[in-house]
């Protein structure tokens, strides 16, 4: 070839290019038809690995099956540390600007130690998709970032913002290192989302579902070349719960409401306005212990514990500042139940002759144990005369309850001065109250299904000896005088009840005497709504009274909303249409402000409902917990709802 | 035809200054570009809830500017360009200097970006352009004189400043790339084959030389040859070049259907939209697909040469030739790695890997073909 014109020159390079051309086309044609089987081969004589395709999560439903909780994709930023590399520093100021978040958060996301060094890390969610596109677009910039999508729980809002029931179904969070030492979570990994409160914990194992997987061919490095085989993951099933938005958000409306309310209200004891940090209601199915509202102030955002939260943080945000949101106060809160104690006494007391219906008894300003000195007081300093025990219990008079109290000392703990008889210190006294009480479910954990239940306390004199053993500089007495029963037949001294345990009692008051363990999940479901387990009521516990005690009881408690204690909190109330009867109680705890009680039966039509009311530090019963239960009455019925107006103290 | 006589000209005689074959060359490699970078993107953008066109939008974006590129380039006279090659090469070198300093941005241990506006720049490609124009430049002055080794040295030293810089970012494969310009424009340039041979044996010399004092590092070397022996480096090339294989020869004759390979589609592949984008057509259109491909990338550089055969001076020749050797180079070490018989170097498929870049300059170079052609004798 003569190379001295420049066109052959340019004709030489053309041949070169069609001679590598060539060669191009003859290595495609030996991979692509001759080699085809044997490259297919290759792949598959390579290992095979097992991917994970996580299963989503059931929903939780109200009682309708209206959707409380469901889930929804959410962009995250995953971050592989080792392949970060050197260039971790410039990544991280890069990912800074474009997520606004600042670097030196992201560096600590990044160290995260409950994640292994091989695993990436999340270091954001719920990213926008501009966000995602910005990140996806500088991939070979970003060495080591990724952007997944990640379904994350979606809550429903009330109307006036805030989730419905955040108590009730609790909240996700990451898996700890201590659930991941248990075997009972032997299946999870690092950074696993696992149900911390509520529903959400106590039917993980329904909720969750079974993770699937696909198999897939990896070479040496364990990089997938092809997938093999796969299992569908089976969707977590969806929760059916006992509670009914409409009348939930109606609870939870009034009792913030309410107890915003009650702060502009003064207390005349403390010369300040009441304080009212905090408080619990409750609507409760009498006839099978279905939970229909649930509602505990202050409350929290469910869908905040996405990551963890920094201990500092956690504090501020849910510690003793912010008086403890994450507490649901229904079954977590114990209190001193006061006067919404009465009937129990007093039925205790029918039971055991202590008193008599067809007795007429003294209603004094005070009453003092006989021999003693020491002053017990009525609520009013009004000698309210002689009167039945049904209007001592509409009208709470104190004084007609002590002497039940001291009865009992003097029935059961014969004082050895009396009739010289050493009393057997070996065998534990009978005590017919505490047993009546806790046959009544006070001083036990009603069984709910919800985590960390507290069982409240029935105060009995073993009970006494061995807390002040243990604690004797909050406990200095250790021996049971009589001051402990009387202040126990009001519901002060050292008994502690539950929310949840009052409205259960109230709930087997109204229907005749049997307790039903409450619950707030109907029906484990599928999506489809075929049912797959199902709760039972179970109220197969009698109370230990005779009906007719029951109905006297309850009978007398009508006239409390009417023209007694709580006659003001429930004026102009139809209770042609609706029967109500309830008792409010006003608690004393030390150091602080009185804590306002209101328990309620309900019924209209073939519908009943019994409703409890705490507020701590909300002054009288019939001041701040009765208005509230009486804007959830009328919700449940569907009456128009009266606003909050000052109502006086009485009980 | 007489342009200097001002003759009028017929549309054909216009159709053809336009050379309909290599802009039909063009079209066809952006339209498969774009097919194949969709196939490649779609599926992992939609798992996470994106548009799965964002990476065929992007690129039908940067499409739309190489385009005002191209008719830009071609409505100027080619000739203007080489009065500029001096200003353009020594913006190209400032600019290389620029980007080692805190100005650039390091990725993976490689400083080789501008970062403008969400865009990332990269001034070696801008560079190559630049050697182009400048060797083109700088041997048309010898009127087809054959160089002396003097200026065979001096065309050296030209190349070898902006292919130091590249280097030293460091960025074997660009680097090679420049030296390979030189070896074409050279060619093209009458040197005699001695001394074409003497750069031959000086440039193995100092790439032994420079590895024995440990300029070159050893893992670029090892980057450079695992695809002689992929099982010597399980580390990452030879990953990249087994799985692409494996996607071509999965591909089979006719190939498994647009969107149907699970190399492909499952993300297998990496880096499939840029650097690998040729074993989306070789998974899901075949040898046959493949084979067409190769054809067009074929008549584009043998659209190149032509140019430079019949160009009206030896500067448009020389640059025209260099355009035809680059792109012809770029073509063949891309594919070349995909089917593993090339090292795997970084280097684009013109006009059909993903990437505002590349395709930019290879918008400028097909635009200086156009502008060479009409003003051409053939």
């Amino acid at each position: 070839m003569n190379l001295r014109r420049a066109d052959e020159r340019v004709r030489f390079l053309g041949l070169i290019a069609v001679g590598l051309f060539s060669i191009l086309g003859l290595r495609l044609w030996f991979l692509q038809v001759l080699t085809d089987d044997a490259a297919r081969a290759a792949a598959r004589d390579n290992a095979i690995r097992v991917l994970p395709i996580a299963a989503p999560r059931g929903r939780i439903l109200d009682v309708d099956g209206e959707v409380l909780v469901d889930n929804r994709g959410s962009l995250q930023v995953m971050v592989d540390r080792q392949q970060l590399g050197g260039d971790a520093e410039r990544v991280l100021l890069e990912l800074s600007q474009v997520l606004g978040v600042d670097a030196t958060e992201l560096g600590i996301r990044l160290q995260d130690p409950a994640y292994y060094a091989f695993a990436p890390v999340p270091i954001a969610e719920d990213v926008t998709p501009e966000q995602a596109y910005w990140i996806e677009e500088r991939g070979p910039l970003l060495p080591g970032v990724e952007v997944v999508s990640m379904p994350i729980r979606r809550y429903r809002p009330t109307p006036i913002g805030g989730a419905v029931a955040p108590h009730v179904v609790g909240y996700l969070g990451q898996v700890s290192p201590e659930q991941l030492a248990d075997p009972a979570f032997i299946d999870y990994r690092a950074g696993d989302e696992v149900g911390q409160s509520g529903v959400e914990a106590t039917y993980e194992r329904d909720l969750r579902g079974r993770e699937g997987y696909v198999s897939v061919r990896v070479d040496a490095r364990g990089r997938t070349i092809e997938p093999i085989g796969r299992r569908e993951p089976v969707p977590g099933a969806d929760i059916r719960l006992t509670i009914d938005a409409d009348v939930q958000i109606a609870a939870q409306d009034a009792l913030r409401f309410g107890i915003e309310h009650a702060r502009t209200v003064y207390d005349p004891n403390t010369l300040k306005n009441l304080k009212a940090t905090g408080g619990a209601a409750i609507v409760i199915d009498p006839t099978t212990g279905a939970i229909r509202a649930l509602a505990s102030f202050p409350t929290y955002d469910p869908a905040a514990f996405t990551r963890p939260i920094p201990s500092r943080r956690f504090d501020e945000e849910f510690g003793e500042g912010a008086e403890y949101p994450l507490l649901n106060r229904g079954l977590q809160g114990q209190y001193p139940p006061a006067s919404t104690f009465k009937p129990w006494i007093l039925l205790s007391a029918l039971t055991r002759d202590v008193v008599d219906i067809s007795r007429g008894y003294e209603c004094p300003p005070y009453w003092s144990v006989p021999g003693d000195t020491r002053i017990f007081r009525n609520w009013t300093s009004e000698d309210r005369g002689t009167m039945t025990l049904a209007t001592a219990l509409s009208e709470s008079c104190d004084t007609v309850f002590y002497p039940m109290g001291y009865e009992y000392w003097r029935f059961y703990y014969p004082p050895p001065w009396l009739d010289g008889v050493e009393g057997n210190d070996d065998e534990p006294p009978i005590e017919p109250l505490q047993r009546d009480l806790r046959g009544s479910g006070f001083g036990e954990r009603t069984g709910v299904d919800l985590p960390s239940e507290l069982p409240g306390r029935i105060p009995d004199a073993v009970w006494k000896r061995s807390i002040h053993e243990r604690l004797p500089e909050q406990f200095p007495y250790g021996d049971w005088v009589p001051g402990d029963f009387v202040n126990m037949s009001i519901g002060q001294g050292d008994t502690l009840t539950t929310p949840l345990q009052m409205a259960v009692a109230y709930a087997a008051l109204q229907n005749g005497g049997r307790l039903c363990r409450p619950h707030v999940v109907a029906s484990v479901q599928r999506a489809s709504g075929r049912i797959l387990r199902q709760t039972e009521p179970r109220c197969r516990t009698r109370l230990p009274f005779s009906r007719d005690d029951l109905s006297y009881v309850r009978d007398s408690l009508e006239q409390t909303v009417r023209a007694g204690t709580a006659a003001a909190a429930f004026s102009g109330f139809p209770f042609d249409r609706v029967w109500v009867s309830g008792k409010t109680g006003t608690a004393q705890v030390f150091g602080s402000q009185d804590y306002s009680w209101f328990a309620a039966m309900t019924r209209y039509g073939g519908r009943s409902a019994v409703v409890v009311v705490l507020v701590e530090q909300g002054g009288h019963g019939s001041t701040t917990a009765a208005p509230i239960a009486r804007r959830i009455i009328e919700a449940i019925y569907g009456l128009a709802l009266t606003a909050y107006t000052d109502v006086a103290g009485t009980d | 035809m007489d342009l200097v006589a001002g003759g009028r000209l017929g549309l054909r005689d216009r159709i053809r200054q336009l050379d309909p074959i290599l802009m039909a060359c063009v079209v066809s490699l952006t339209a498969i570009g774009l097919l194949s970078i969709y196939s490649a993107t779609h599926q992992s953008l939609r798992t996470l809830d994106l548009d799965p066109g964002f990476y065929l939008r992007r690129q039908a974006a940067f499409i739309a500017v190489g385009l005002v590129v191209v008719v830009v380039l071609a409505s100027l006279d080619f000739r203007f360009l080489r009065i500029y090659a001096p200003v353009v090469y020594g913006i190209s070198v400032l600019l290389l200097l620029l980007v080692a300093t805190p100005l650039g941005t390091e990725v993976a241990g490689s400083q080789r970006w501008f970062q403008l506006l969400g865009y990332q720049f990269q001034p070696s490609e801008f560079a190559k352009v630049a050697l182009m124009l400048m060797l083109a430049a700088f041997l048309s002055d010898l009127r087809g004189r054959e160089p002396t080794l003097g200026e065979i040295g001096r065309a050296c030293g030209l190349t070898a400043l902006p292919a130091a810089l590249v280097f030293l970012q460091p960025d074997l494969g660009t680097a090679i790339v420049l030296a390979a310009i030189l070896v074409g424009v050279l060619v093209v340039a009458a040197a005699r084959p001695r001394h074409l041979g003497i750069l031959f044996v000086s440039a193995l010399v100092f790439f032994v030389g420079a590895l024995q004092i440990g300029l070159i590092r050893e893992y670029q070397v090892s980057r450079l040859t695992s695809f002689l022996d992929p099982e010597s480096d399980p580390l990452r090339s030879g990953y990249n070049r087994e799985q692409a294989e494996i996607a071509i020869g999965a591909g089979g004759l006719f190939g498994r259907g647009y969107l149907q390979g699970s190399q492909t589609n499952l993300d297998f592949v990496p880096e499939q939209h840029t650097d690998f984008v040729f074993t989306v057509v070789g998974e899901e259109f075949g040898f046959v697909g493949a084979a067409v491909l190769l054809g067009v990338l074929l008549t584009l550089i043998w659209r190149a040469f032509r140019i430079a055969r019949g160009a009206p001076d030896l500067f448009g020749s020389y640059v025209a030739a260099a355009i035809g050797t680059y792109l012809g180079l770029q073509a063949f070490v891309n594919v070349g790695m995909t089917v593993g018989i090339m090292p795997i170097t970084g280097i684009p498929l013109p006009f059909v890997s993903y990437g505002g870049t590349a395709l930019l300059v290879n918008s400028c170079l097909v635009g200086i073909l156009i502008s060479i052609n009409r003003r051409g004798v053939a």
